[in-house]
């Protein structure tokens, strides 16, 4: 078997928040970014072409909080065009903001993106290890659902923000883990930042969730669980120790507080060289926040819910049948070669769905998107597919960079 | 080994008093919707609609996450705790079971009286 999945013990997810492929990494070269974007451009309400610029800065300029309801995405995808047989085109972008201001100067900004020197932390990972260019947001819509496919592997036919009570028989992958005798938790940054969209968990469950501080100190004591969810901090807000800043990268919160927390995460799990060498770091992105991206969302295997004209306010229901917007992905291992690009769709029922099959082999029941999800870690049984498994060195790296 | 400074955000990215954010007022309904399933002595007592800063925000969403995690916890240690309801059964049932002896040895004391008069 490759020795990096013999090796493989724990995978951790960290799960950022709204911001789209191609305003964080498109501007790397050769991965499907702008430079594969050719002409790429949007149509401001004047009716000139706006093309993509590296202009984006790190806080003050998404303002307001650029538009991602289901409604607004589907603007954003179809660019309008709400006929029978329509086709995705991404030209809606710039009329979605405009809407929020009706400043047309100021629509052009949710074209911008980051120049690679702005982010050393994600495009220094997406350089050294696996990037995945086809990594779509479950839903074309917000938070709430999106995060909800991470831990369900479905929304319930849910597409919007409110609270989601879910219904069995789909277990989340946290409560799979346990029932079968795996260790899994969910760390939130701490009580003021708590957890965002599994309420129903954290009020039924709280002793699968824990705070980043447990999470750095299980990384040092080698205690970590075989399976790790790590959510951000969500707000600015004072603490007993200081003040702490908002790193979970949600405009309008600074982006170099993101950056310095993903790298927080990796150093804490690359500071225990045993932990290092036994575990995958997926980082990902819940949505697009509303912010541009050239690739159009693939269609899916549909979710057997279906929410209706009146809950996606378009005058359609929706059969969870398409994915939503590109959204970064990196998957961190000593055991990935660098410089490893993955072209395969994944979205986040690849999370619980991968988990899944690594830890616990079959299982049922779980959602129809989540069966029909790929998987980016092989189960580690005969034959492994050597072009599938992306920890498929023969030794492990001692290259990998460090951040401080 | 390559090493990558991270630049740290400027000290003026910190602002408590931002307006909350729709995902933040999202987050702050849906533990306001757990919280009313709290006993009252766990509740919070603030009035949501009236939050207004992420910094407010975040005070509620602490107290209410403390709150359910100490609930939790103290129900926890309620089950775990030696249950003393059923020792003072135990004890009533012994105290019921003597007075019964008394009672039917006083009302034995009684009728032999009765039958020696």
């Amino acid at each position: 078997m490759p020795p990096g999945l013999d090796a493989l013990k724990h995978i951790v997810v960290l799960m950022m928040e709204n911001r789209s492929f191609d305003h964080m990494l498109g501007s790397l070269p050769g991965i499907g970014g702008i430079d594969d974007a050719g002409a790429f451009a949007n149509p401001d309400t004047t009716g000139a072409m706006m093309q993509p610029q590296p202009l984006a800065a790190f806080q003050g300029q998404l303002q307001p909080d650029p538009d991602h309801h289901f409604p607004a995405v589907d603007l954003q995808i179809f660019g309008g065009n709400m006929a029978a047989g329509r086709v995705a085109n991404m030209q809606g972008f710039v009329k979605s903001y405009y809407n929020q201001q009706q400043n047309v100067g100021h629509s052009h900004e949710i074209l911008y993106y980051f120049k690679q020197i702005d982010l050393p932390v994600l495009t220094t990972l997406a350089q050294e290890f696996a990037v995945f260019n086809r990594w779509f947001a479950s839903i074309p819509g917000p938070t709430i659902c999106n995060r909800a496919f991470a831990h369900y592997g479905t929304s319930f036919g849910r597409v919007d923000m409110n609270l989601l009570y879910v219904n069995e028989p789909f277990k989340s992958i946290y409560d799979r883990m346990i029932n079968a005798n795996h260790t899994s938790k969910l760390y939130y940054y701490d009580t003021a930042s708590s957890t965002m969209e599994i309420t129903n968990l954290l009020q039924h469950q709280p002793q699968l969730f824990g705070t980043y501080d447990q999470f750095q100190s299980d990384c040092e004591n080698g205690t970590l669980p075989e399976y790790s969810f790590v959510e951000p901090n969500y707000s600015d807000h004072d603490t007993d120790t200081g003040e702490e800043v908002a790193n979970d990268q949600h405009p309008d919160h600074n982006v170099r507080a993101g950056e310095a927390f993903i790298a927080d995460v990796y150093n804490a799990i690359k500071g225990n060289a045993d932990l290092w060498a036994s575990t995958a770091l997926l980082i990902v992105y819940d949505e697009h926040g509303g912010i541009f991206d050239h690739v159009l969302p693939p269609a899916c295997t549909p979710d057997q819910f279906t929410a209706s004209a009146n809950d996606t306010q378009t005058g359609q229901p929706f059969a969870f049948d398409r994915l939503g917007v590109r959204v970064p992905a990196i998957l961190v291992s000593p055991w990935v070669p660098k410089g490893t690009v993955v072209s395969r769709v994944f979205d986040h029922a690849s999370i619980p769905a991968t988990v899944t099959k690594w830890f616990l082999g079959d299982y049922s029941p779980r959602s129809p998107r989540e069966t029909s999800a790929d998987v980016f870690i092989e189960p580690n049984v005969a034959p492994v597919d050597p072009e599938r498994n992306l920890l498929s060195l023969d030794v492990m790296r001692t290259d990998c960079p460090d951040f401080e | 080994m390559t090493v990558i400074k991270v630049p740290k955000p400027p000290r003026s990215a910190y602002d408590p008093n931002r307006p909350v954010s729709s995902l933040l007022k999202m987050q702050v309904e849906h533990l306001y919707d757990a919280e009313k399933r709290l006993p009252s002595r766990y509740r919070s007592e603030v009035y949501v609609n009236a939050i207004r800063t992420e910094g407010e925000a975040a005070n509620y969403i602490r107290a209410v996450t403390e709150a359910i995690h100490e609930a939790h916890a103290d129900a926890e240690r309620a089950r775990r705790a030696p249950k003393r309801t059923r020792g003072i059964e135990i004890a009533a049932v012994a105290d019921e079971r003597a007075e019964r002896k008394l009672r039917g040895r006083s009302g034995a004391k009684k009728n032999s009286e009765k039958k020696k008069r």
